[in-house]
């Protein structure tokens, strides 16, 4: 498999992401709730790293709030440099989903599989929408990283659970994403299969050199990170 | 093995996810393209038929005793029983025109016969003079036989249905009952699609003797010079005393105004069945994309823009609308005969021709306007989709 664009360069001083004090404030009724309270982070090129926490602790939140997928109350976010958030200024939708799919891949706990597409078309997917000039030309490299090249032809619902999380992961890779956000991944496996998802992430960081930001409740999957942070009650407890 | 994928294509394997809810909306669809079509064809066809009857008439315009001008109308389409006489002086009026080239005289004797049918029934003679009438009606073929041998023989032609009917061939007899009248089929038509298929022809001499209308005449065709100007015509004949004047254009127009009233109706009906139809495709898209809310978030945290989604599902509405379209279009060929006999059954009166003229031009028509639809249907369930946030399908899955 290809190598992926992480390359360090002047602009990012070598950090993938950057957060500032990031907090995250959900209104409930008149009840406010707070996801994520003040949180710094920097995140280097390469790293990979896992956060862990009780439910609720808002490890999902701070993905969410790194990835893009959702704009902090207050605090700023950099992205390879680029400011995306600061303080109550956010970059426009259509921006945003510029850096989204420049930068961020991402895997869930569901695998979103599109039940009426084969796996490499289900791999091909974000193809239809947006093809990275670097991206490969040949979905099946990623396929045989994966060990999936002989199930390309097949639907989802043919597919065993630790499958199906691995074509989500192909999907994910095929645009040659600079960072990998996985939200409890294997939160739907058996153990077996978890140790796998695991073991391909770490592939995927050491050989390939890509940033992994891990969500999970597992602390043996925990463990293949470099760098572990602990968050409780919206804050980083640990690190 | 794939190497790429469209939009296009994603939009219609969406479709197969629920193939039954599919299915019906492409019937839905369907069968208010088969109504669309089927009004488009019967618009044209049934002024088409009825401009053929006109032409098969042989004559431009028609001269009757003063009356009823929709009886008279009547008369001339379906052959119905003479209203008044006119005098057979007045071909002379009528022939010092120059616009005119040549007249036919027509006289129409209805007898009750008492064997037809189970309680009886009226038969139609249409006296004709031999010398004028098959050279102004060339288009008629004879199935059996010819025309009569001489003006003043006692000799009929059947039209085909009213051999048909009274089981009559060349050389049988025919009786007019209680008169003592009897007639030697001498030729049988072949089917014209015209009221000619049920009309009994006698020489006129015969039928004026035989009747005590001897002078006397129902109607006068009269067949116009080409170019020659057929409303200055018809404003001098309606100077002359106690006749009317049938223009095939005022024919036209009276029974065109007569299916109007018809027509707003059915056209109504196809109306509300198009808004059922609009709605059906709204709820199953709108449905589909409600049901796919989490995956069309992750399709745009995989990197599509609000247009990209947009199109994926006016895409959906638009296979779905073509689709029924072409299956409606299908029905329509398919059915045009019975979509025929279902509007003889509702309409006072028919031409004789087909009702319901379908091409593909029409087709194409119908094509488009469901395509139209399918597109002004698409826009709110496409809009709905293309506003779903990543974040709005993701908020479920952690904590």
């Amino acid at each position: 498999m290809a190598a992926t664009s992480k390359v360090p360069n002047e602009k990012t001083n070598g950090l993938a992401l950057e957060a500032r004090d990031l907090r995250k404030v959900y209104h409930r009724g008149s009840e406010d709730i707070v996801a994520v309270d003040g949180v710094s982070l920097t995140v280097r090129c390469g790293e990979f790293i896992s956060f862990i926490g009780p439910s609720g602790s808002g490890k999902t939140t701070l993905i969410n709030l790194l990835g893009c997928l959702d704009n902090a109350t207050s605090g700023s976010l950099k992205v390879g440099g680029r400011t995306v958030f600061d303080g109550r200024k956010s970059l426009s939708e259509g921006e945003l989903t510029k850096v989204r799919r420049q930068v961020f891949g991402y895997i869930f706990q569901k695998f979103y599989l599109v039940p009426t597409l084969t796996v490499i078309e289900n791999v091909l997917l974000p193809y239809a929408f947006y093809k990275k000039p670097e991206a490969p030309s040949d979905p099946m490299d990623i396929l045989r990283f994966l060990g999936l090249d002989k199930r390309a032809s097949h639907r989802p619902s043919e597919l065993s659970g630790g499958e199906m999380q691995r074509v989500a992961i192909a999907r994910a890779l095929i645009n040659k994403p600079e960072i990998l956000l996985a939200d409890e991944p294997t939160g739907n496996l058996d153990t077996k299969r978890s140790e796998e998802i695991g073991a391909v992430l770490r592939q995927l960081n050491e050989r390939e050199g890509l940033t992994v930001l891990l969500v999970t409740h597992n602390p043996s999957l925990a463990k293949v990170a470099h760098r572990s942070v602990t968050l409780r009650d919206g804050k980083v407890a640990d690190e | 093995m794939a190497k790429k994928i469209s939009v296009y294509q994603v939009a219609f394997k969406n479709l197969l996810r629920k193939k039954t809810r599919t299915a019906l909306t492409i019937l839905g669809i369907g069968l208010s393209a088969w109504v669309l079509t089927s009004l488009f064809g019967f618009n044209r066809g049934y002024e088409s038929a009825l401009n053929k009857d006109i032409d098969n008439m042989g004559f431009q315009v028609l001269l009757t005793a003063k009356g009823c001008p929709y009886e008279a109308a009547t008369l001339m389409l379906k052959g119905g029983t003479g209203l008044r006489y006119m005098s057979e002086s007045v071909f002379a009026d009528i022939l010092k025109n120059e616009e005119v080239e040549k007249i036919t005289p027509m006289l129409m004797q209805a007898v009750f016969d008492p064997n037809k049918g189970e309680s009886g029934g009226i038969s139609a003679y249409l006296g004709i003079d031999p010398a004028t009438f098959p050279a102004m009606k060339a288009f008629l073929e004879f199935r059996q036989g010819a025309w009569f041998t001489a003006p003043e023989s006692r000799e009929a032609v059947m039209g085909y249905e009213a051999a048909e009917l009274e089981q009559r061939e060349v050389g049988d007899k025919i009786l007019i009952p209680e008169m003592n009248i009897e007639f030697t089929v001498v030729g049988v038509l072949a089917r014209s699609w015209t009221q000619d298929d049920g009309t009994i022809f006698v020489p006129i001499r015969t039928l004026q003797k035989d009747f005590n209308q001897e002078g006397k005449v129902t109607a006068v065709g009269i067949k116009v010079k080409k170019e020659a100007n057929i409303t200055a015509l018809e404003n001098k004949l309606y100077d002359l005393p106690d006749v009317q004047v049938v223009s095939m254009a005022q024919v036209k127009t009276t029974i065109m105004s007569l299916v109007s009233t018809a027509k707003v109706m059915v056209f109504s009906i196809a109306l509300i069945a198009i808004l059922i139809a609009m709605l059906g495709v709204v709820n199953t898209i709108l449905m589909s994309v409600f049901e796919r809310f989490q995956e069309i978030g992750i399709i745009k945290s995989m990197g599509a823009m609000p247009w990209d989604v947009f199109r994926m599902i006016w895409t959906e509405t638009v296979i779905l609308c073509l689709l029924g379209g072409a299956l409606g279009i299908g029905i329509s060929f398919g059915l045009a005969k019975l979509t025929d006999v279902l509007i003889r059954s509702l309409l006072p009166y028919t031409p004789t021709g087909s009702l319901v003229s379908i091409d593909g031009r029409l087709a194409l028509l119908t094509l488009g306007v469901i395509l139209a639809i399918g597109l002004l249907s698409g826009i709110y369930p496409s809009w709905r989709a293309a506003r779903v946030r990543p974040l709005e399908s993701i908020r479920s899955e952690g904590d």
